[in-house]
């Protein structure tokens, strides 16, 4: 037990303070949480300029009038403060109550918002009658912009408004459309705001043709959709559709990822004592069997490592955002347990892999089939968390190696499996690690010292049979 | 006085290879066996099983008074022939770890561990990674990792090569103060001089058979190729003169080079003095056996006819060992 731990030890020494590690799971996160926070700021901090011409082409005369309205520059104003307003509602309290604590925040906030939403466009509608060359219309599209970029006078788009846009033609009930042309590369938030304005002219012109009163219908049919409110035991909260949905996916993502790095790892360092010969110098002080499990074991306590940090992120963030009542401490265990059975099996097969082959490459092939099981539950995950009781979800958590991922996904979905299906799924995948670790044991004790040709599964299954 | 290694028809195959065949073996406690033959002949093979590392398809063996070396390793010592290091791990750190896989306690092991370094001048080694070290010096901090638990039984496979002159020698040094402290020495090597220099015996393997299994002194009187070199101080003296004397045989000339083949029945230090006085030398020496001449002649002459034939090696040693010397 004593070699056991200290090959343990050294493998998980030897693999948290490698650069690689450092960077890739502890460094990267932070980086990507940075880029996220400051990235988007600078992209938007100058947005192009957006001035020109909108040319419309308008048989009916009725609907010029109220684009040109939809598109003055205090109309463009007033939306994108509505929008502003809106995201702010959305916003979380928490984060609200935060940004309006400290001095200056509320302004940068609000600064980001506008940003993002791009500057107020300068535009020139310019009405062309009914029946003028649409061809001749759009000829000053294909011109390139000057190296200035757009002026005043540049045409940016072409509308041509169907002559039926606001009248039915006699004998139909139907109404006509438009069409739109734009230059090349126009910005599409441009491209979403002439579509919103003339779908706003067309209808406020025939509401008015109709003899309606465009405002009236307005706040008539107006319902605001209220947030609902999922009541428990604890009291009553909001409900967060999205995260019943992200929740089983955060999980398995959890568990997919601590368990792919951790046997990556194992597989890496395997292949390196192998490639370096220095396997030999240890089968000479410890036995074959407890060379394996030292190395599993120790690269179990890197997946923990993984695990807790990631999982300690997550519930820092739902603390954060006052929503860890959503997530059952039960499940965190049952995380714990899911990660050690899917983990054994994986990394059983890893250490095969790694005592089999002479350098990573000859590894790849051997790996494809193992990454494609492992991907399974990931391509099922949307399907199995909306119907977590189907034949197939309750198959697959009987089955190893799926039987961790998809017994969790089911746990964590909004109708969780009775708990004696999560407990028998456990004592399935026990069996599993029973078996992988048996399988794993004969292909190391022969593989170890095999070199040259690099081996197929078939000649694993051989050696397990030999051994 | 028990024994530290006992082979009994041991034979291990891999797939229609037999790497080694029906091999019996016994090193007692405290002895330095050297184990040499060509490359492939099966010596880490058998290497491999003594320690457990691999396992034999037929018969038994014990180590250390154990039917197993897993149930002994921590007082045995090894060094492969394929020699490794954890690249990117500091020269110390290594050699605590392995230390601690061989039962070491870790009070006082750092110590112990430059003290090891320090004994083979590299203990400005400690915290380097081991993949700054030259060739050479990998090795020693190699063979500190088989020896730091003061391990009863040492073996080492093909311990000198790669090394420089000098290293060789602090290599043998320290294999000899490991002899003397009472360990059990068991080494592989395909460099007879080395084999000569430090073994009490010498074990010969070839094609996974043991054709040889006899102490160093024994080997001498046995292969004794009955020869005389013979250099006279006038380059123009006639070696006919020698041929007709009592109890020499031929004489073949190789440059100023006499090379006297003795009668099986006559005795070296008879003949000398009759050659001496016929002819004035500038240089006499008995002709002694090496271990190259037994291997060469094992190896050219086929294992088949030289197993337990004393008689056929022997001539084998005589014509073999002239054509070599030629």
């Amino acid at each position: 037990m004593k070699k056991i731990r200290s090959v343990a030890g050294r493998e998980f020494m030897a693999t948290v303070t490698t650069k690689g590690f450092v960077f890739g799971i502890l460094i990267a996160p932070l980086l990507i949480g940075l880029l996220i926070a400051t990235v988007p700021r600078y992209l938007t901090k100058a947005p192009p300029k957006i001035e020109g011409q909108v040319v419309v082409i308008d048989p009916t005369g009725a609907v010029t009038e109220g684009l040109t309205a939809y598109l003055t520059p205090e109309r463009f104003a007033e939306r994108r403060q509505k929008t502003s307003l809106e995201i702010e509602k959305a916003t979380p309290e928490v984060i609200r109550s935060r940004t309006s604590a400290v001095p200056g925040a509320r302004t940068a906030v609000k600064q980001s918002i506008d940003d993002a939403l791009g500057s107020v466009p300068r535009l020139q509608v310019v009405a062309l009658p009914g029946g003028s060359d649409q061809e001749a219309a759009k000829a000053p599209l294909k011109v390139p912009l000057p190296d200035h970029g757009a002026g005043p006078d540049t045409r940016l788009a072409v509308i041509i408004v169907d002559a039926d846009a606001v009248r039915p033609a006699d004998g139909r009930d139907t109404y006509g459309t438009y069409e739109l042309f734009v230059r090349d590369k126009l910005d599409d938030r441009l491209v979403d705001d002439l579509h919103a304005g003339m779908r706003d002219a067309i209808v406020a012109s025939r509401l008015q043709v109709a003899g309606f009163d465009g405002g009236r219908i307005r706040v008539l049919t107006s319902v605001p959709r209220p947030d609902s409110r999922t009541v428990t035991a604890e009291g009553e909260r909001t409900t967060n559709k999205e995260l019943n949905i992200l929740l089983p996916a955060a999980f398995m993502i959890l568990l997919l990822v601590s368990v792919m790095t951790s046997g990556q790892y194992l597989l890496t360092s395997t292949v390196e004592e192998k490639s370096n010969r220095v396997v030999e110098v240890l089968l000479s002080a410890v036995s074959p069997m407890e060379l394996m499990t030292g190395k599993i074991l120790g690269q179990m306590a890197v997946g923990l490592l993984v695990l807790a940090l990631y999982a300690g992120l997550g519930v820092l963030a739902l603390v954060s955002f006052a929503t860890l009542g959503l997530v059952d401490p039960f499940l965190l265990v049952f995380l714990l347990i899911f990660f050690v059975l899917a983990y054994f099996i994986f990394a059983s097969m890893m250490a095969a892999i790694g005592s089999a082959v002479n350098e990573m490459r000859e590894a790849q092939s051997l790996m494809t089939p193992i990454m494609m099981i492992l991907m399974v539950p990931w391509m099922l995950w949307l399907p199995l968390s909306r119907e977590p009781n189907s034949l197939l979800a309750i198959v697959l958590s009987f089955v190893p190696p799926f039987s961790s991922f998809v017994m969790l996904l089911r746990m964590t979905s909004v109708s969780p499996p009775p708990m004696w299906q999560a407990w028998a799924s456990v004592a399935v995948g026990a069996v599993g690690v029973y078996g992988a670790l048996w399988f794993a044991a004969k292909v190391f004790k022969v593989g170890l010292l095999m070199y040259g040709k690099p081996p197929t599964f078939g000649t694993l299954i051989k050696w397990a049979r030999m051994s | 006085m028990a024994n530290a290694v006992v082979l009994r028809n041991l034979t291990k195959t891999f797939g229609e290879t037999t790497a080694v065949s029906r091999l019996d073996l016994t090193v007692p406690t405290g002895a330095l066996y050297g184990v040499i033959g060509p490359n492939g002949a099966g010596k880490t093979t058998m290497i491999r099983m003594i320690l457990s590392i691999l396992f034999p398809d037929e018969g038994d063996l014990s180590v250390l008074g154990h039917p197993t070396a897993l149930q002994a390793k921590d007082r045995i010592g090894y060094l492969p022939e394929e020699r490794g290091l954890y690249k990117r791990m500091r020269v110390g750190d290594f050699l605590v770890y392995m230390a601690r896989l061989k039962g070491l306690d870790g009070q006082g092991l750092r110590g112990e561990v430059q003290k090891w370094l320090e004994r083979v001048d590299l203990l400005d080694c400690e915290h380097k990674r081991c993949q700054e070290l030259s060739k050479g010096m990998q090795q020693k901090v190699q063979l500190i990792a088989a020896v730091i638990h003061r391990p009863d039984l040492l073996v080492l496979d093909e311990p000198f090569s790669g090394l420089d002159p000098m290293n060789q020698r602090q290599l043998r040094d320290l294999v000899l103060e490991e002899h003397r402290r009472g360990a059990t020495i068991l080494f592989s090597t395909h460099i007879m001089t080395h084999a000569e220099q430090l073994c009490d015996h010498v074990v010969m393997i070839h094609r996974g058979q043991k054709v040889l299994d006899r102490p160093m002194a024994e080997i001498r009187d046995t292969f004794d190729p009955h020869r005389i070199l013979f250099e006279p101080l006038d380059p123009g003296a006639d070696a006919a003169t020698l041929r007709s004397m009592a109890g020499v045989v031929s004489i073949t000339t190789d440059n100023s080079t006499w090379d006297v083949a003795l009668d099986p029945g006559a005795s070296a230090a008879d003949v000398i003095p009759r050659l001496v006085a016929a002819v004035t030398p500038s240089r006499v020496e008995i002709r002694r056996p090496t271990l190259e001449d037994v291997f060469v002649s094992i190896v050219s002459g086929g294992a088949a006819a030289a197993v337990d034939d004393d008689a056929r090696l022997r001539a084998a040693v005589r014509d073999g060992g002239s054509e070599v010397r030629r």
